[in-house]
């Protein structure tokens, strides 16, 4: 069953990303208070300045390695995770450094985690995208894409086998689904009904290789078809038709009825990763999905729903970016693990 | 002491484990009801029930990516693999998260993923592999092999208990060949520490697995038609390796054989070897030899498969080319 909710994006946008959206736009409020809604548009902006701020820092030379924004997708992580419990697990990919926001983790951690300085979770083992936390139930990423869904499987089976409370999140791209790994966590989480959303982050584009190259589905969401489970497309633009979808996938989780595959129809403003010039897709294609930023048409819900973002909006970006500067001081004046440190961690006690 | 095949002695261990602490659970293809392939989760079901005896679908990388996530909830999942071969298809989780977990996000990752390895039952090329060097190659996991029903219960117990991911090749020519007492009590075999099976002062035989008994067969040759003493060490764990075994053997002998019955190429004798050039260049009276499978795939054929593995006879024939350095 393909479910479809939210809005259609632009005719415009995008050739390949065309379809028909049969439900009516139906998510005034979705339920929440406008101390609530308020939060959301916190969260949105946080993962945008946070995000934003990475780019420059990697463009200065402040770190290594590289890093791969999400700007342009943040609907779909606050989204999917906003109201998520602390005993809720998050097996995020490469793209999803800002997740940890949402998950409740200090803008000072991540920063730490792109200097690989000594304040960094990992104490700079792994890379600036692999951000995790064992007390967050936030798993590492991995580069080899989808592993993460294979883990989360494992985590809800056991939260299953345990009576624990608790449901995961799982993130992956529109590449991910071409993998084996990807298909066998699925079809594993659906035999034994997991409590596990799954979202695909559809920014129709794999790297350099466009959706069309990457499957023959119509949906990403149709493949659930085949794992038993509901398959849901939406408009990855509309933070609160994200939100409702991933609410009903959060309610059918805790209840113990399974996973619930939930695409979601966005795009990322910039490259793969930061060299990447993305020269593949058209100035007009980008134009097209930049006009749909998921920011200001959270602004337009708002006011609909008559609630002045604008009256907040300055407050807010002045307490992220406070935040996010003090982290990167923090970040600067933290030096690097010993190198010999190289050694450590290899194997547990 | 109850007399006991190699095959239910690491049943026996599993199964001790299970008894002793809820955490361990048993994930992998036909384990429930069929009892595994090789009959070693035989009964597990109906005693442990289906929770901890966990049938899954065909999808070897799902069972190991599944199990990181339990281990991430303070459980000891133990994966098998129907036949060890099948280990390449959960390969990138094994190396790439697997192995690196605790390295990259220090959450530590208590699981075994064990299965039957080795030739000389004419398997053919999919099921008689030796591909543990693979692992032995990455840091964060240990590789363990054991010879002996003793030490298959001692080793898979250690295994289990171990905070680390395990690696756990079981032989299958010596599932049920090898047959011997191994006592009820809760022991363990600890991880790392290779075991001197023969004592000898001429030269050194180092192996795992099936060859022991191969090596021990050619020391009762040679000492019976040469007069050679020869020391055998079962290496039992590969990862880590017990060098100071090793290398005590060769301050004594100062002649050292390697036998493996994984290909020549990349085998551990090729590390070792290394190993003794690195720290003890000057014991050495000879060079340091190897009797290995040849660098082909496993044949099916059983005379192309006995070309193919080493032998008593191929083991006598080095080490009387080593004697006469």
């Amino acid at each position: 069953m393909t479910v479809q909710s939210g809005k259609k994006p632009s005719a415009t946008a995008t050739k390949t990303n065309r379809r028909k959206m049969t439900q009516p736009r139906n998510n005034k409020g979705a339920g929440l208070s406008q101390a609530q809604l308020l939060e959301m548009y916190h969260l949105l902006l946080k993962c945008r300045l946070v995000d934003e701020r990475a780019r420059v820092l990697f463009r200065q030379g402040k770190f290594k390695g590289n890093h791969y924004s999400a700007v342009g997708q943040e609907a779909v992580t606050v989204g999917t995770l906003y109201g998520c419990q602390p005993s809720d697990w998050v097996g995020p990919s490469h793209r999803d450094m800002v997740a940890a926001l949402v998950k409740g983790v200090p803008v000072k951690l991540i920063m730490a985690q792109l200097y690989a300085c000594v304040d960094s979770p990992d104490r700079g083992k792994s890379t600036p995208a692999h951000f995790g936390s064992p007390e967050h139930n936030i798993i590492t990423p991995a580069s080899t894409i989808a592993a993460q869904w294979q883990l989360v499987t494992g985590v809800a089976l056991g939260l299953k086998m345990q009576k624990r409370e608790g449901i995961c999140f799982a993130y992956a791209g529109d590449g991910a689904t071409s993998t084996g790994a990807w298909h066998e966590a699925v079809n594993f989480a659906g035999v034994h009904k997991l409590g596990i959303i799954y979202v695909i982050q559809n920014n129709l584009w794999a790297e350099s290789v466009p959706l069309r190259l990457q499957t023959a589905a119509k949906n990403l969401a149709d493949k659930a078809v085949g794992y038993g489970m509901p398959g849901v497309v939406v408009d990855g633009m509309d933070l609160l038709a994200v939100h409702k979808a991933a609410q009903e996938a959060v309610r059918r989780a805790r209840a113990g009825q399974g996973p619930t595959l939930i695409e979601c129809k966005t795009y990322r403003w910039y490259g793969h990763s930061e060299i990447d010039p993305a020269r593949y897709r058209s100035q007009e294609e980008v134009a097209a999905w930049k006009k749909r930023d998921p920011i200001p048409l959270f602004e337009k819900q708002l006011a609909e729903l008559g609630i002045s973002a604008g009256s907040v909006k300055k407050q807010f970006e002045d307490e992220i970016n406070r935040e996010i500067e003090e982290a990167v001081a923090a970040a600067e004046a933290s030096p690097y693990p010993d190198p010999a440190e190289a050694w450590d961690h290899i194997y547990a006690e | 002491m109850p007399v006991m095949t190699y095959v239910q002695a690491v049943g026996r261990g599993l199964w001790e484990e299970m008894e002793r602490d809820p955490a361990v659970l048993m994930i992998g293809e036909d384990i429930g009801v069929y009892g595994g392939a090789f009959k070693v989760t035989d009964g597990f079901l109906a005693h442990f029930g289906r929770e901890r005896v966990i049938d899954t679908p065909i999808s070897e990388s799902a069972i190991v990516g599944a199990a990181v996530g339990m281990s991430y909830l303070g459980l000891r999942p133990v994966c098998e693999l129907q036949f060890i071969d099948f280990i390449a298809c959960c390969f990138n989780q094994i190396t790439n998260f697997v192995a690196k977990s605790h390295y990259r996000w220090g959450a530590p990752v208590p699981m075994v993923i064990r299965g039957p390895a080795g030739g000389g039952v004419h398997g053919g090329p999919f099921h008689s592999q030796n591909p543990e060097m693979y692992f032995v190659h990455t840091p964060g996991l240990k590789v363990v092999c054991p010879s002996s029903a003793y030490d298959a219960k001692g080793l898979i117990k250690a295994a289990v208990r171990d905070n680390n991911p395990v690696l756990f090749f079981e032989h299958k020519f010596l599932y049920r060949r090898v047959k011997e007492e191994v006592p009820e009590d809760d022991y363990i075999v600890p991880l790392g520490q290779a075991a001197v099976r023969r004592e000898g002062r001429d030269l050194t035989l180092v192996t795992y697995a099936a060859m022991v008994q191969v090596c021990l067969d050619a020391a009762e040759q040679l000492e019976k038609e040469d007069g050679l003493a020869c020391e055998v060490i079962d290496l039992r764990t590969l990862l880590p390796l017990d060098k100071e075994t090793i290398l005590s053997s060769l301050r004594k002998t100062n002649k050292l054989l390697v036998v493996h019955e994984d290909t020549r190429t990349g085998g551990i004798a090729g590390e070792i070897a290394a190993m003794v050039m690195e720290e003890a260049f000057d014991q050495l009276d000879g060079p340091l030899m190897r009797v290995t499978s040849l660098d082909t795939p496993v044949p099916y054929s059983p005379p192309l498969e006995e070309y193919f593995l080493p032998n008593a006879a191929k083991v006598v024939k080095a080490a009387r080319d080593l004697a006469r350095y």
